[in-house]
């Protein structure tokens, strides 16, 4: 009997005293520390988690309509007067909030997308690996991060300049930085990816090295606009756009030989050449793309009502073929067609979004072009428009192959013998892009840099919404979200 | 030394030679009305030999005819009795002064009532066992002080939340810790209701920093039922029917056609719906969508126990099925619970026990949310079903989103739970008189799957489907050392344990898009282009010291001291252990002479107690920063995985600690026949877990820290007794109310904090609730709504850029912008008194059981009345027949918002703030034992029906203030009802049989 309790004793006082490690955390399948990007493997990883903030349906970046809502307060695209819209409508009409979804979606992406590139980019240099190879995924985020950072300064002018991968506490008390603190880090980081990037896409969402270039020129052409009005800039735009321009077949770019065929928006192919940057889409898990469809169809159509033409804007768009394939004026899938005149919001809506076939889903496979080739010939024509010198044949020429792909065939290409002054010719060919761009988030950028906020939105139908109080330069950019002002009051 | 070990000499030897005098004892245990009492304990006086009456209250012992035997059992005055060399003796028990003697389970050991020291309610099987319950939630409602629960899912097989003295922790989910039969951490949901033998709720610091680190949230201690001598088998068998409870006033078509015309006309669209139309819908009418969305729901329970054993060897053998189909429609629950207990004594010093339990259950479709919410947003006027007899797929006028039906039959929500619970123990007494050790090894597997499938249809055409399944492992190793010795007027209990647990999970998942063979759901997910996989694997290990002193002198003056330490894996080695002590005593006044001869008290105990509990309130790893994997499309075929940068981590992560100090006093008058139980507490909780968002340019996301501190202060208070005991008929009663008050009294200077989880559809702009400094946890921000501007209000309106008619918010700031700068607090998710009212008659074998609960000034935020009503978000129209009364010219007076080109509404405002107080008689029970003399004594049987959920009074104008789902998994963030699941009014039939 004693000799039980014994054993007893000895195994209870075995049993519980486990070892020292027995509260060591046990951390088999955690990523975490430095050495996830110590390989290349990693590093890779890592960079495709920075293209995430820029692809993450609804909640951050481009491959949903938060971009399109946030640039509203152009003259080109307006939405639906009552319904749902409310976070639509703050843009059209000058009232953004300091919590709208839509800004915040693009805010919240670029600065996620800033964070992991970041992180690449502070972290590379220990990374063992093919040294070409890491120096290719190093270009991508020095891109990524210049991209980010464009679209928030365009959007929010002052913002904070974080360069940290990872979180301290210090980021909760960082400052503004001024656009042009801003614009000369976008500018380094172009000139690091134009070097370390390739001629050749890795994949179709991927820049090369022309997106880096066509970039830094799109970069320069605002560089010379509002805000900082550093004229110097449009020769640079002009120089960097021609290199884009004259090594095209380098780089894989093309202006497709018809307008329709640039919005044939087929989910079976992966993109046209005349895209110089794509973010993609595929419908798996949160990576559908919801640009496209339901967000830009009428609710006759079951569509979503979310965005349409402008009337103005439509009536005098010039008719061609761009003119057709960018508008949809009948609305029904099937059977009677109602004209838009007749419609239940009584507005155009553009077909440029509609995905191929006219399949009514909120998504698809289909990429959001954040810059096409067509651009790249507009910013060369007004950059050189405006810069030493005036424009050249190569200015008319660019401007000529976008204008006569969309006009109708025989119309007349303008030549220098037209007589329009530099000051004129930069002009069309502002006024060009907004017809080759329209709802394509380009317009309100260069009304912005142009100061034509109030010109433009003066011009309203009395049919759309109007601003609610007078344009003033304060609208030119949104407040920064609550969400991050709440946390940190430097930001006020 | 030699003294002791000689002691124990004599006493092996004495044992031995009583044991040679042996002689067979029989006989039969009554009460006073000669009726039979089964499970009496019969100990042989000065050993540890003892036996119990079966279920005629007849017993077998061996005894020297020089021998006492102790006749004890729960309710009853014990007494001992001499053998005097008899064989036959029979026994008649009193009952006594009800509970004087009643064992509580305190943790890690039991306890007289009366010796207890703590705040801790008893809630006896007798209470609930004449009531249809499935689960232990239904039980602990409203039936004990300090006790909140909500059943905020009201689907079959649907979560509750259970709340001890308030919520404590903002990151952790402030429920209690389960601990059924010593295993710490179980989960009740499994558990078969019949199976339990008792509850004990702990509460104040004293009863819980024995279980340390894990005890703030109280602590609630099940033992299961034991076998008894003989056998017994029991069968009961139920079956319900239910509906809702009350549903949203809907418009009618025709006149819903008219509203959403006139809307068109004032905002400059086209008027959707023709007059010829109109006139159709008033003859014809349209669709009720809610009609079709609820259905009368049907549920059975069917439960077995067979019960027996030998004077050594006694086991319970019980399974239990219960299936129930909820009033939503395709929503169903089904569990199957079985249990093996076995206890045997060894010899006369090692008992050996070991219970073992397996329970499945299948959660299917009872989520709520989609059908709910889209039954209040499609138009009335769009049909069900299209032409081809499918569901129409698109509403045209109404919502954005899809129809009600797609939203019940094209999807499925699948969870599964099969849990198996095995603990084996024994209890050794050493050879010295009072010490016992007591062993115990626990291991509980839970495999955890959940599965969805959503269809072509509710997905608008990319069907995806998903599984998950984890694999969750614990294992508990308990070893204690129990001392028990009374040396005159001073009596000693003490414990000391030693205690291990670990727990690991390993999970998978697997999610596909774009499903290319939908019809085989998740069954099947290979074949689909964009599939996912990941896996993970968590675990935390907990190592404890803790002991306890529980002193009595002449059973008037009782002192326990308890101290814990406890190490956990989740914190950094600075930060690993923590120590949580606690102190409590108490005066039985009723012991006093001069108590005694007032004559007024049967007893009469004040207590008061002070202690230190912790919360582990954090998932493992928090200290870490991970990486997260994610996926980016880089063409239009494929997806490459990638990491990217999850929450922030932080190594100075440490407990969370509170401070309790309660103060009760007990008292019963009229030798039990009305009793009073109060106590007030404070409960102080700092070094608070908190998420703290990290700003998004930051990376975003949140970081957990240890920052501020939160007060929890309550009275409780109970009252019961038995009004009328008379021959045949009785009236016992039982009326309990606690109240609560939560504040948040710092956030480690932080002005403020937002939580919640931005419900859908566009009803949320930013968070949903605020913590601050001098508010409840709970805290609803918003805007304050004001009505609509006036038509004198015109200049005002203006230079908001909107009209008269608009809504109209307060412009905290005055910046003639309603923006978030103007949100405030506008009200309170957390009850501020709750309480219960239990009622038993009997006349003779009749008993009428009606049970009252109630929960009083609360708020609640109805995102389904909004959706309805705000013409925006997901739906496009007002649906609700309130519309009815919208501004208008000659209507200005109404708060309802015009229909104009300027509206804009917020439905985060108090315009959709409603009062959530309700009193609701919680369950009416009417049973009926047929007479023993009918059956000759040879079994027992009754029949009971019930009703559930009758009658409520309540302002809330959903179908059930009770239920909400949104965010309702911290307490931060409770209350917001979006088409949450309602409560059903149940009624059950039943029968019980025993032989």
């Amino acid at each position: 009997m004693k000799k039980i309790s014994i054993y007893i004793l000895a195994a209870a006082l075995l049993s519980g005293s486990g070892c020292k490690d027995y509260l060591e955390e046990d951390t088999t399948g955690l990523l975490y520390g430095n050495n996830v990007l110590a390989t290349q493997d990693g590093l890779e990883s890592a960079l495709t988690g920075a293209y995430k903030g820029l692809a993450t349906q609804w909640g951050r970046g481009f491959i949903h309509p938060s971009a399109n809502a946030a640039t509203l307060g152009s003259d080109d695209v307006t939405t639906h007067p009552a319904s749902n819209k409310a976070d639509w409508r703050e843009f059209d009409q000058f009232n953004p909030s300091t919590t709208n979804q839509r800004s915040n979606a693009v805010y919240n992406g670029c600065y996620k997308a800033i964070q992991g590139s970041n992180n690449v980019i502070n972290n590379f240099e220990k990374t063992v690996g093919d040294k070409a190879s890491i120096d290719i995924i190093v270009g991508e985020a020095y891109f990524i991060r210049a991209f980010s950072y464009y679209w928030l300064t365009r959007f929010y002018g002052n913002i904070p300049l974080v360069l940290a991968g990872e979180y301290s506490a210090d980021l909760l008390e960082i400052g503004k930085s001024t656009p042009e603190q801003v614009y000369e880090l976008i500018v380094a980081d172009l000139k690091i990816a134009e070097t370390n990037l390739p001629n050749a896409k890795r994949a179709p969402g991927r820049p090369n090295k022309g997106s880096a270039k066509a970039f830094l020129a799109d970069v320069y052409l605002t560089m010379a606009g509002w805000p900082l009005k550093q004229t110097d800039k449009y020769d640079l735009a002009a120089a960097k756009a021609k290199e884009v321009i004259d090594n095209r077949a380098l780089y894989g770019f093309q202006l497709l030989p018809t307008f329709a065929a640039v919005f044939e928006n087929d989910p079976a192919s992966t993109g046209t050449a005349e895209a110089v940057f794509q973010i993609n889409g595929f419908t798996s898990g949160d990576s559908g793309n919801s640009t496209y469809g339901l967000t830009t169809m009428p609710g006759e159509e079951g569509g979503w009502d979310d965005m349409f033409a402008e009337l103005n804007f439509f009536n005098q768009f010039p008719a061609g073929p761009r003119k057709d394939a960018t508008f949809r004026t009948e609305f029904g899938l099937s059977g009677t067609k109602i004209p838009w005149q007749n419609s239940l919001t009584k507005h155009p809506y553009y077909k440029k979004w509609y995905i191929k076939g006219d399949v009514s889903n909120y998504q698809a496979s289909l990429p959001s072009v954040m810059m096409r080739y067509a651009h790249v010939l507009t910013i060369y024509a007004e950059a050189k428009a405006r810069g030493t010198g005036g424009p050249d044949a190569a200015a008319y020429d660019a401007l000529n192959q976008v204008r006569l792909r969309g006009l109708p065939a025989g119309t007349k290409p303008l030549a220098a013998t037209d007589g329009l002054s530099a000051a004129q010719f930069a002009d069309a060919v502002v006024q060009e892009r907004a017809w080759e761009f329209a709802c394509e988030r380009t317009r309100w950028f260069d009304l912005i840099r142009l100061e034509k906020v109030e010109e433009a939105n003066a011009n309203k139908s009395p049919d759309d919404l109007q601003p609610i109080k007078p344009i003033t330069k304060a609208n030119y950019w949104f407040p920064l979200p609550y969400s991050d002002t709440s946390l940190n009051p430097n930001l006020n | 030394m030699r003294k002791l070990v000689s002691l124990i000499f004599l006493q092996l030897i004495l044992g031995q030679v009583v044991f040679a005098q042996n002689g067979s004892v029989t006989g039969k245990v009554t009460d006073q009305d000669n009726v039979a009492l089964p499970g009496v304990n019969i100990l042989l006086s000065g050993t540890s030999q003892g036996t119990a009456t079966d279920g005629e209250g007849n017993f077998t012992i061996n005894a020297p005819g020089t021998g006492s035997l102790v006749f004890s059992f729960i309710g009853y005055e014990s007494q001992t009795v001499q053998v005097s060399n008899r064989s036959v003796i029979n026994v008649q028990l009193r009952q006594e002064s009800r509970s004087l003697s009643e064992l509580v389970v305190v943790g890690y050991g039991t306890q007289r009532k009366t010796d207890v020291t703590g705040a801790l309610s008893v809630i006896s099987t007798k209470e609930f066992s004449q009531q249809p319950v499935t689960r232990l939630d239904q039980v602990l409602q409203g039936r004990a002080t300090g006790v909140q629960v909500t059943q905020s899912n009201g689907s079959p097989g649907g979560d509750s939340r259970i709340r001890i003295r308030g919520a404590n922790s903002v990151l952790g989910n402030n429920d209690p810790l389960y601990v059924i039969d010593g295993y710490i951490g179980a989960d009740y949901n499994l558990l078969n209701p019949s199976d339990i033998a008792s509850i004990q709720i702990l509460k104040d610091a004293a009863s819980t920093s024995i279980y340390g680190s894990r005890g703030a949230n109280g602590v609630v201690i099940i033992t299961t039922k034991k076998g008894t001598k003989g056998i017994k088998v029991t069968y009961e068998g139920q079956g319900s029917v239910s509906e809702v409870i009350k549903k949203f006033d809907l418009l009618p078509a025709g006149e819903f056609a008219e509203i959403v015309n006139a809307r068109a006309t004032a905002t400059g669209s086209t008027p959707p719906f023709t007059a010829a139309q109109i006139a159709d819908y008033k003859a014809n009418g349209g669709t009720d969508w809610q009609d079709l969305v609820y259905r009368t729901g049907r549920g059975q329970q069917q439960q077995i126990t067979i019960n027996g054993g030998n004077e050594k060897t006694t086991f319970l053998v019980s399974g239990n099925y219960v299936k129930q189909k909820g009033i939503v429609e395709n929503s169903d629950f089904k569990r199957y619970v079985f249990r093996t207990n076995l206890n045997t004594q060894v010899d006369k010093r090692l008992t050996l026990r070991f219970n073992m339990s397996g329970a499945f259950s299948r959660n299917h479709n009872t989520d709520g949310g989609g059908a709910l919410i889209e039954a209040l947003q499609w138009a009335p006027t769009t049909p069900a079903y299209g032409a081809d007899g499918q569901p129409t797929f698109a509403d045209p006028i109404g919502s954005v989103s899809r129809s009600p039906l797609d939203n019940l039959y094209d999807k499925s929500n699948d969870i599964s739970k099969f849990n198996v619970n095995a603990i084996g123990g024994l209890n050794y007494q050493l050879p010295i008189k009072g010490l016992s050790l007591d062993l115990q090894y626990a291991v509980n597997y839970l495999d955890y799957k959940s599965r969805y499938v959503n269809g072509p249809r509710v997905t608008n055409k990319t069907p995806n489907a998903g599984l998950y399944a984890s694999d969750q492992v614990t294992l508990q190793n308990t070893n204690s050392l129990n001392y028990n010795i009374t040396l005159g007027n001073h009596s000693i209990n003490a414990v000391a344990v030693l205690e291990t647990q670990q727990y690991t999970n390993r999970n998978m998942s697997a999610t596909a898009a774009g499903l290319r063979f939908p019809q085989l759901g998740y069954d099947n997910i290979g074949g689909n282009s964009a599939a996912t996989v990941g896996s993970g694997f968590q675990k935390w290990t907990l190592m404890s010291l803790l002991g306890r002193v529980n002193y009595a002198f002449k059973d008037k003056y009782l002192l326990t001291a308890a101290i814990r330490r406890d190490g956990s894996s989740k914190f950094s080695p600075a930060n690993r252990y923590s120590v949580f002590p606690s102190v409590a005593v108490g005066w039985r006044l009723s012991e006093e002479d001069f108590i005694k001869d007032l004559n007024v008290f049967s007893n009469l105990k004040l207590r008061g107690s002070w202690g230190l509990t912790g919360s582990q309130a954090i998932n493992p790893y928090a200290t870490l920063s991970t990486y997260g994997t994610t996926a980016v499309a880089f063409n239009n075929n494929s997806i490459t995985a990638g990491v990217i940068q999850g929450n922030a981590g932080n190594m100075d992560l440490k407990w969370e600690t509170t401070r309790q100090t309660d103060i009760g006093i007990e008292m019963e008058f009229l030798n039990g026949r009305l009793r009073l139980e109060a106590d007030y507490f404070s409960k102080n909780t700092k070094d608070l877990l908190l998420n703290v968002s990290i700003p998004n340019y930051a990376g975003g996301g949140t970081q957990t820290r240890n920052i501020g501190e939160i007060e929890n202060k309550g009275f409780e208070f109970s009252i019961g007794g038995t009004p009328v005991q008379g021959n045949k008929f009785a009236w016992e009663t039982n009326l309990n109310f606690s109240t609560l008050k939560n504040k948040v009294l710092d956030l480690g200077g932080l002005p403020r904090i937002g939580t919640g989880t931005g419900a859908g559809g566009g009803m949320s702009i930013t968070n949903e609730f605020m913590l601050m400094p001098g508010q409840p946890l709970g805290s609803y921000w918003g805007l304050n709504y004001l009505g609509t501007f006036k038509p004198g209000d015109a200049d005002a309106a203006a230079l908001q850029g909107r009209v008269p008619g608009d809504p109209r918010y307060e412009d905290v700031n005055g910046d003639n912008a309603i923006t978030t700068d103007d949100f405030k607090v506008i009200g309170h998710a957390f009850p501020k008194v709750t309480g219960g009212w239990n009622n038993t008659f009997t006349y003779g074998g009749l008993t009428l059981n009606v049970f009252v609960n109630g929960v009083f000034g609360v708020d609640k935020l109805n995102y389904t009345r909004a959706g309805a009503m705000s013409g925006s978000g997901e739906a496009r129209q007002f649906l609700l027949t309130e519309i009815r009364d919208y501004y208008r010219e000659g209507n200005e007076d109404s708060d309802i918002p015009a229909f104009t080109k300027t509206y804009q509404p917020f439905t985060q405002s108090s315009r959709f703030l409603e009062n959530g107080s309700f009193v609701r008689l919680k369950n009416v029970s009417l049973s009926y034992n047929i007479p023993s003399s009918f059956l000759r004594d040879k079994g027992t049987i009754r029949v009971f029906a019930s009703a559930t959920n009758l009658f409520t009074i309540t302002k809330y104008t959903g179908p059930d203030p009770e239920s909400s789902n949104v965010g309702s998994s911290t307490d931060t963030a409770i209350g917001i009802d979006r088409g949450s699941y309602p409560n059903a009014k149940v009624y059950t039939l039943g029968l019980n049989l025993g032989f």
